[in-house]
């Protein structure tokens, strides 16, 4: 039976060598010789009938077919069948258990060393765990809507005055013109928001913030199940409401919610016509009571009404076109709304550089990408995806380096083993599968610690990132797979560089007893170190200088006295009985002012925008300026100081049709003199009725009206407070009674529920997702530091055990403790320094780019290097002086004895 | 005799390897398949029947010539048992009583 070796015919009339070699190793001996005959005589035929190359690839597809548990299958109770295989070989899963045995002892044999190398794995394995799931969460949204792909919003991009508009939302007809013009939309839907509702059920009156008017098709675009209710009736009539299952829980318990109805503030009842699922959290909106869009006034202006609108795209239509379409509105419909609204025809409209346009953004992308203004949700950014993602890798990294480093040194004491191993005829491919048999192992068990970490991290977690992750999110099929995957590639990865350096002793050398873990080594440790180093070092940077913007933000004058002011909210129920309210408050001991204030400068508060038209002698021009409705009382409580002028004061009847400006307003309408006694008017809806003019009366100094983000914008001050909010100032130490005796006026006054905040705390939560990021790269930076750390300790043990002799012998000669101490650290500290020079750079690049987001920033100044580069100096003289202390006062005669 | 219970392709199989004159082995049995139902099989999968009609003891195997386009290899060369004769007259058996129950005119009702 001998075989004549087919690879002396050519190259291309022979079946591709790998695929026989999978098969020989795969099938069993007695089966193989007859599955091989067969199927190289089939390939022969096809060589001749389909060519060579489709013969090869028939030839592959049959040798995969092979691939089964039939043909694998050993003989075992015959005698072989075959003279070659007399000896039966070792099954692979019988080697793997030696392995495992092997890879026990010695773990078990050197727990310290096992324990920071599984402690710094499950540490590194523990944050990726987290950020994925942060970072899939992220990359999530909307992505579960049936035709998440087709789905776009609309959104308006507008140019006035030279100055840019992005809106969330378009005009309110946009969508039935789109549905109307474009062949390729399938489907148009609406959403409006009107604010916050106080809901009455019974007695109960209860603040609900999450309330739309929709469509009556909503639910048939979104994918939000309805549980109750006809999803395509529900919505059709005025005054009818969807409600969500936890609100519906909320309001009815277990009764059935259909035909019930529920006041909903001053727009009367609302009768349940449905029940759907809970919006899922990856929505880049958030409502929980879905109203009928008839039940609101939506106009029919264009210029004068919006809509958040969502189109739904055939399938194979591209958005292009219908964004080509949508250029044309602006002539087509538009045209006589702009000669209304701004006094000038569309084409001296377009000549001014002015312009409206659609953009469709997918809506896929709207959490990570959309930054409107008025978006319905605060957004994500895709770059905090990004950076981490790059954290994650990072810690990974370090956490695989310290992996490698430890096992590669820890080789050292195994010498012995492997040159026995050798002598006894192990092969080296034997070897290198043992360690990194170990290295999985080892990467399992960090595994097992890590799940164990991250459900013990998981609560504070949830509260840092905002989300709510539950263990479930982990422990899915499809998580655990990709987590058992990424284990196994880490563990041999980083298992192969110790497994290549172990094989390769030479018995003699190792057995001679000479033998030292090679030196030709050292340099990738070292180059191993110092990326750990600049990782870390890179992410202190990065810590302090977040942290450094932050209490910049926190401290700043912002124009007003943010301290001891209590805010009130929903004081408009109150209605005629506010006035009485509010001088009754201002006659506690504790309360110095109170003042009407729905605008404040932190936290929600009303919004309102104005065309202001400028007349200062023959110049005159056309600001979209944000304002502020307040009374007389406002600039005191607030304690925002006046630069020019006078405050309103009802002394002055005159005063309703007076204006402050605030600085920055000042300097954007160009006023050369004092502008005190200008005139300005207000476009107001177009109408000539709604024009008002102004005289200003003062000005106010700038204040942080909006966050720190944007520069501060030009603002109007108009007389007349608006009810929706009290402002407070107060002085108390006692801050709980003074509450509740507001409280109590308040139910005396009331069924509303009662409801305040600070406005320090309101100013705080401005920053609240800055800070976050801040927290969470100052925790990473630790855990960096930390996985850096044990590594250096690690290996800090190896070297100086290493010098152990050569330690002895200085001590002898007369060396000092200190000099040796400094010996052993020098070699580190020229690491770190080196470190520092890659990563300051590198983190200063990536930090300046960051404090570019914020309009006021600190700069980027040497000492958050310095601080880092010493911290981290710090950090690792710690870490090594034990070793490098222990090895020096170590007894000479002890050292040297060995020989 | 509970092993009578065959598969279809461990059917189709082994009437092929008893329509042969002579012992067969894979590939003409592949070939032979292929040709009467113009379906396409793998190897493996004639391989995997050829053995389990063998263990069942429907065919009886020897191991044959080798030709150079094999490199050199045996072949397994099956042939039909007494056993492997007795379950196809069996199942042809089976069908046909199945055949005369169907009813007369059946087929015409539906138009064939």
């Amino acid at each position: 039976m001998g075989r004549k070796p087919t690879s002396s015919q050519s190259g291309r009339q022979s079946p591709p060598r790998w695929a026989d070699r999978l098969l020989e190793w795969f099938v069993a001996p007695h089966l193989l010789e007859y599955v091989q005959g067969d199927l190289h005589e089939t390939f022969h035929k096809q060589v001749i009938e389909i060519g060579p190359t489709r013969a090869r690839r028939a030839y592959i597809r049959a040798v995969l077919h092979c691939l089964t548990p039939f043909f694998a299958k050993r003989q075992t109770a015959e005698p072989s069948r075959t003279i070659e295989h007399k000896y039966p070989k070792p099954m692979l899963s019988a080697m793997l258990s030696n392995y495992l045995t092997i890879a026990f002892r010695n773990l078990w044999r050197h727990k310290a060393f096992t324990a920071i190398n599984i402690v710094g794995l499950a540490i590194g394995l523990a944050t990726c765990l987290l950020i994925v799931l942060f970072v899939l969460h992220e990359l999530s949204y909307d992505r579960y809507h049936t035709h998440a792909d087709r789905l776009y919003r609309v959104t308006l991009y507008g140019r006035m005055d030279a100055k840019d508009i992005n809106l969330a939302y378009a005009y309110g007809p946009t969508g039935q013109t789109l549905l109307q013009e474009c062949p390729g939309v399938e489907a148009v839907t609406r959403l409006r928001r009107e604010g916050a509702f106080l809901v009455k059920h019974g007695e109960n009156i209860v603040k609900e913030e999450n309330v739309a008017f929709v469509d009556s098709n909503f639910f048939s675009v979104f994918n939000f199940p309805m549980l109750k209710g006809n999803q395509a009736r529900a919505l059709v009539e005025p005054n009818t409401l969807v409600l969500t299952e936890t609100i519906a829980r909320k309001y009815f318990g277990q009764t059935d919610p259909i035909g019930k109805t529920l006041s909903m503030g001053n727009l009367g009842l609302f009768r349940i016509t449905g029940v759907c699922e809970d919006v899922p959290s990856n929505t880049h909106f958030h409502y929980d009571m879905f109203g009928s869009l008839q039940s609101v006034k939506t106009g029919n202006k264009w210029l004068a009404s919006g809509a958040y609108t969502y189109v739904r795209l055939r399938e194979g239509y591209s958005i292009q076109q219908v964004e080509g379409i949508s250029r044309g509105f602006v002539s087509k419909y538009m045209a006589s709304e702009i000669n209304e609204f701004f006094g000038m025809t569309l084409s001296e409209f377009l000549k001014k550089g002015n312009g409206f346009g659609f953009v469709f953004q997918p809506i896929t992308s709207i959490h990570l990408q959309s930054n409107l203004d008025d978006e319905l949700a605060p957004n994500s950014d895709i770059k905090y995806v990004y950076i981490f993602s790059v954290i994650a890798l990072f810690i990974l990294l370090l956490a695989c380096i310290n992996f490698m480093n430890l096992s590669t040194v820890g080789s050292a004491g195994r010498s012995k083993e492997v040159g026995i191993r050798k002598v006894l005829g192990s092969v080296r491919k034997q070897l290198v599968s043992q360690f990194l048999t170990e290295s999985v192992l080892l990467t399992f068990l960090a595994l097992g610690l890590a799940l164990g970490l991250v459900l013990f991290l998981l609560p504070s977690f949830n509260a840092l990132a905002g989300k709510q992750f539950t263990l479930g999110a982990i422990l899915n099929g499809k998580m655990l797979v990709g987590v058992v995957i990424a284990c196994l590639v880490i563990g041999l990865l980083a298992g192969s560089y110790p497994a290549f350096v172990l094989s390769s002793f030479k018995p003699i050398t190792v057995l001679n007893g000479r033998m030292q873990v090679s030196l030709r080594s050292g340099w990738l440790r070292n180059a191993l170190v110092t990326v750990q180093f600049v990782v870390s070092i890179g992410m202190i940077i990065a810590t302090i200088v977040a942290n450094q913007q932050l209490r910049f933000m926190q401290n700043k004058k912002v124009g007003f006295d943010k301290e001891q002011v209590l805010v009130l909210h929903d004081t408009q129920v109150l209605g005629p009985k506010l006035n009485a309210f509010k001088d009754d408050l201002a006659k506690l001991a504790s309360v110095i002012q109170v003042s009407k204030a729905g605008f404040l400068p932190a936290g929600s508060s009303s919004q309102s925008v104005d065309g202001i038209q400028i007349q200062d002698g023959a110049r005159s021009g056309v600001y979209r300026t944000k304002s502020y409705y307040v009374d007389d009382d406002y600039l005191s409580t607030l304690g925002i100081r006046l630069a020019q002028g006078r405050n309103f004061s009802k002394a002055y009847p005159a005063d309703k049709s007076a204006v402050l400006l605030n600085e920055a307003a000042v300097r954007e309408y160009g006023f050369k003199n004092s502008p005190i006694g200008k005139q300005l008017s207000t476009v107001g809806d177009g109408t000539e009725g709604s024009k008002q003019t102004y005289t200003v009366i003062g000005v106010v100094k700038d204040f942080h009206f909006e966050s720190m983000h944007q520069r501060i914008a030009p603002l109007l001050l108009f007389y007349g407070g608006d009810n929706g909010q009290l402002a407070l100032r107060i002085r108390t130490d006692d801050i709980p009674s003074l509450l509740s005796t507001i409280e109590q006026r308040w139910k005396a006054e009331t069924a509303n529920p009662f409801a305040y905040s600070f406005l320090n705390e309101r100013f705080n939560t401005m920053y609240q997702s800055d800070q976050r990021i801040g927290q969470l790269v100052s925790i990473f930076a630790g855990l960096a530091v930390m996985i850096a750390c044990l590594g250096l300790f690690g290996l800090a043990a190896f070297t100086t055990h290493q010098r152990t002799k050569e330690i002895g012998v200085r001590k002898v000669l007369g060396a000092s403790i200190v000099s040796i101490i400094t010996l052993l650290l020098t070699n580190y500290l020229k690491l770190i320094f080196v470190a520092l020079l890659i990563a300051s750079p590198i983190a200063g690049y990536v930090m300046s780019q960051w404090l570019r987001d914020f309009a006021y920033r600190i700069e980027v100044e040497w000492w958050f290097f310095a601080l880092a580069g010493g911290l981290a100096i710090l950090v690792a003289v710690l870490t090594v002086s034990y070793q490098a202390i222990k090895a020096a006062l170590m007894n000479p005669v002890k050292s040297l004895r060995t020989e | 005799m509970k092993k009578t219970v065959l598969g279809e392709l461990e059917e189709m199989v082994l009437l092929v390897v008893a329509a042969s004159t002579e012992d067969v082995y894979g590939v003409p049995v592949l070939e032979q398949l292929q040709q009467q139902t113009g379906r396409s099989f793998t190897i493996s999968a004639i391989h995997t029947t050829l053995y389990r009609l063998e263990e069942k003891g429907f065919l009886t195997s020897s191991v044959g010539g080798a030709t150079a386009e094999r490199g050199g290899r045996s072949k397994r060369l099956f042939s039909l048992t007494t056993e492997g004769g007795r379950v196809l007259l069996e199942i042809q058996q089976m069908r046909t009583r199945l055949w005369e129950a169907i009813p007369q005119g059946k087929f015409q009702l539906l138009g064939l």
